[in-house]
């Protein structure tokens, strides 16, 4: 533990983090820790499953794919309302006191425990409410190809939106959330925007504070 | 620690799942009275949260929310008996084993009802950051128990012992709930909880504890 321990405040030294759990840890530490600690299945059958739900949405669809990307987008939102649980009972986080704080529990934790990638946190806006997500290997996206007429409509990886926004809304936090760019429609990098509308302050539960 | 009911509230005060353990309360209380209970402990839970006396809020400033970690509250006893091979790691659902959790953590309750002492019984809340509460009611007392009983420790440790237990095991019951009741596709958000699994977990975890 004192060994573990001693390479988690190097960590902390070498990098820029505020944000803290309770044990001191970096985030970054956190979010592998508990990754660790999480039953997995194999990658190869999850970006396949999600490539036959796709696939199967676009003939559903009929090839509307503004139609398929609101239904990715709901899709991931139904799963984020319920996922956020799942990331709180597992971390336990204390709430963030600012986006920044919450950008960096999204990318070193959120994305790390369920999908084992942690985005670069890119481009902020000037007044601190918005920012991108740099995803490089998107676990979804392995293995694709876009056929050209979903190239410039189709956001292929839309369901993690949908994600971030249900679970985002879960803890008060409404924001809007889109894919900027997509390296499967042939942009040089995968680029999600986040941008936080509101705190919903009513709706923090009481006894909180 | 022997738990007679455990209750889980929604964020509007609904009571979605009600267990109980003994005939402590089933015997008095019947569905309806702890639907009562529960958006009463809801009321209540935010009327504290705001009726703090001023004297308590200076002096007691530096209240800890840090929730020391509780190795193995409402696991299968390790014991050396069981012969169980340690190299193996036990499922826990999603979770691998051998406990959900392994660190101390905070306490999103912070100016809430956190526990509540009577001469028959004492209740413990868990609310989570989304506003789910998960209560447990037990049997025993601290309050008026002879201090011989609960050995050199003095009563308030024991009750903020009493409390981090609880704390520990509630939050083990959040982590059954997120892996029983919100990955369960049938499950509709904010309705009572009718799983089976559930309910067996709670009902093997609370079996742990006594």
């Amino acid at each position: 533990m004192s060994r573990q321990q001693s390479i988690n405040s190097n960590q902390t030294g070498a990098s820029t983090i505020t944000a803290q759990s309770p044990l001191n840890r970096s985030l970054r530490t956190t979010g592998e820790e508990i990754w660790k600690r999480s039953e997995r299945i194999n990658a190869e059958l999850f970006t396949l499953t999600y490539g036959a739900i796709v696939s199967q949405l676009c003939t559903d669809y009929g090839r509307n794919f503004v139609q398929i990307n609101e239904e990715l987008f709901q899709m991931g939102y139904n799963i984020g309302v319920r996922l956020i649980e799942d990331f709180l009972a597992r971390t336990a986080l204390p709430r963030c006191s600012d986006l920044q704080e919450t950008s960096e529990v999204i990318s070193k934790c959120a994305f790390k425990i369920f999908l084992n990638i942690s985005p670069k946190v890119i481009n902020w806006s000037n007044n601190k409410d918005a920012f991108s997500l740099l995803i490089e290997d998107n676990p979804l996206s392995d293995f694709v190809e876009l056929p050209m007429d979903a190239m410039d409509q189709l956001w292929y990886s839309n369901v993690l939106c949908g994600v971030l926004k249900g679970a985002l809304e879960m803890v008060q936090l409404d924001c809007d959330i889109s894919f900027v760019s997509d390296i499967l429609r042939g942009d040089q990098q995968t680029e999600l925007r986040i941008k936080l509308n509101k705190i919903l302050k009513d709706e923090i539960p009481i006894g909180e504070d | 620690m022997a738990i007679e009911t455990i209750l889980i509230i929604n964020k509007s005060g609904g009571l979605i799942y009600q267990r109980n353990f003994s005939d402590t309360f089933a015997s008095k209380l019947n569905s309806n009275d702890f639907l009562i209970i529960a958006s009463t402990i809801h009321s209540v839970f935010a009327i504290a949260s705001q009726i703090t006396p001023k004297a308590l809020q200076i002096t007691q400033n530096n209240v800890d929310y840090v929730i020391p970690y509780i190795p193995m509250v409402g696991m299968e006893s390790s014991n050396p008996q069981q012969n169980r091979n340690n190299n193996l790691p036990v499922k826990l659902g999603s979770f691998k084993g051998p406990d959900y959790f392994k660190e101390s953590f905070v306490s999103w309750n912070k100016s809430g009802l956190r526990q509540l002492n009577s001469d028959q019984f004492t209740m413990y809340i868990y609310q989570t950051m989304t506003g789910l509460k998960f209560v447990a009611l037990s049997s025993n007392v601290l309050a008026n128990k002879p201090a011989s009983q609960i050995g050199n420790m003095d009563k308030g440790k024991a009750q903020n012992l009493a409390s981090q237990v609880a704390d520990n095991f509630l939050r083990k019951i959040y982590c059954v709930y997120c892996d029983y009741v919100m990955k369960d596709p049938f499950y509709s958000l904010e309705m009572p909880i009718k799983s089976e699994l559930f309910d067996k977990k709670v009902k093997q975890m609370v079996g742990n504890l006594s």
